[in-house]
């Protein structure tokens, strides 16, 4: 009765331990911080090979626009990327104006950035007019990367 | 002989055809979705990222908001090449140049820039033919009168630099940054600068220049 008690007490303990909240505006990578129930060195190998299997990749969670104090509008694209390695990629930003019609620029070309594995990301863009009312973005990989 | 002859012109369309399929075949280049491989040295693809991002920065800099309106009279100062490139900095110039007067912030002047910045020479030869005896030759009132041309107020000049690292046995890295400043030309003051970094690795045998 008493070892089951001790189970018991560990397995809460580890629980706890595991579940302790982290502060979501700090991204630490897999092999910085420490290990936990959930992710150590028996379950990682398991665990980066699923989500490689599943696919797990970049997601773009919101975009920000406002329109600066000389009328230029701004951009971040706020993102995160749920694979276990860094993903690189190319991203190209066109503007519109109020017509719906893109705006013709030299700064829409394709751009490189990176997001780090679990990790938070954002680009910034600023439209190079001021009747710039509205975007649209594409993303590609790093030709031949 | 004539039998030599079908010979000799099978044997020479035999080499042609071989040579040529050999050879790879010359393609236009897709400028907009470019998916060619990276290369050692700068081309196009990088003066466009680095004109994009030194553009973009500029405009939300904010330095080139006039007080009271207007626009600004920007000359473009010395872009000095510091690479081991014959690099016409023009490449990177005149697509900010483009990009800044778009955003009509700025009028670009032709009058006056560092180094080997455009200039128009007109702007002077019209004015040495009216001084000269050829200028009797013009409509008086057609000819530039003097104390017309507008003086820049903004420069902006800057400097391209390359770094050959040795990275490993088999690789190099092939640092460029790519520095722009504006300068205030009635008081000397820097109100914007910036710096894009685009760096290259790949094969140690590859020249980059």
């Amino acid at each position: 009765m008493r070892l089951m008690l001790n189970i018991l007490l560990l397995a809460v303990a580890i629980g706890v331990w595991g579940c302790q909240e982290e502060d979501k505006r700090i991204s630490m990578a897999a092999d910085v911080k420490s290990d936990n129930v959930a992710v150590n060195m028996v379950t990682k190998p398991v665990i980066y090979a699923f989500s490689w299997l599943i696919g797990e990749g970049v997601e773009i969670d919101r975009a920000v626009t406002y329109v600066n104090k000389d009328g230029f509008t701004e951009l971040e694209i706020q993102g995160h990327n749920r694979a276990f390695n860094t993903i690189r990629f190319e991203y190209k930003v066109e503007w519109l104006d109020k017509s719906g019609m893109v705006v013709d620029t030299t700064t829409s070309t394709w751009l490189q950035t990176s997001a780090a594995a679990k990790s938070p990301f954002a680009i910034k863009a600023v439209a190079p007019r001021t009747t710039v009312v509205d975007f649209r973005m594409n993303t590609r990989k790093i030709p031949n990367n | 002989m004539i039998k030599k002859l079908l010979v000799f012109a099978l044997f020479a369309s035999t080499v042609t055809l071989t040579f040529v399929g050999c050879s790879p075949q010359t393609e236009n280049i897709d400028t907009i979705n470019d998916q060619g491989k990276a290369v050692m040295q700068l081309d196009y693809r990088d003066f466009d990222r680095a004109a994009s991002q030194m553009v973009q920065s500029l405009i939300a800099s904010g330095s080139l908001k006039k007080d009271g309106g207007g626009k600004y009279v920007l000359a473009t100062g010395r872009i000095v090449n510091d690479t081991m490139q014959r690099v016409d900095t023009d490449q990177l110039m005149a697509k900010v140049e483009k990009e800044l007067m778009g955003s009509g912030l700025v009028v670009m002047t032709s009058t006056v820039s560092g180094g080997t910045s455009p200039q128009d020479s007109m702007v002077y030869d019209v004015r040495d033919i009216r001084d000269s005896a050829k200028g009797g030759e013009f409509k008086q009132d057609t000819l530039q009168a003097q104390g017309q041309l507008i003086a820049p107020e903004l420069s902006i000049s800057g400097k391209i630099i390359q770094r050959n690292i040795r990275y490993d046995n088999d690789k190099q890295q092939v640092e460029y940054y790519f520095q722009l400043q504006l300068t205030d030309l009635k008081t000397g003051l820097r109100s914007w600068q910036d710096e894009t970094i685009i760096g290259k690795r790949g094969d140690r045998k590859k020249v980059p220049w």
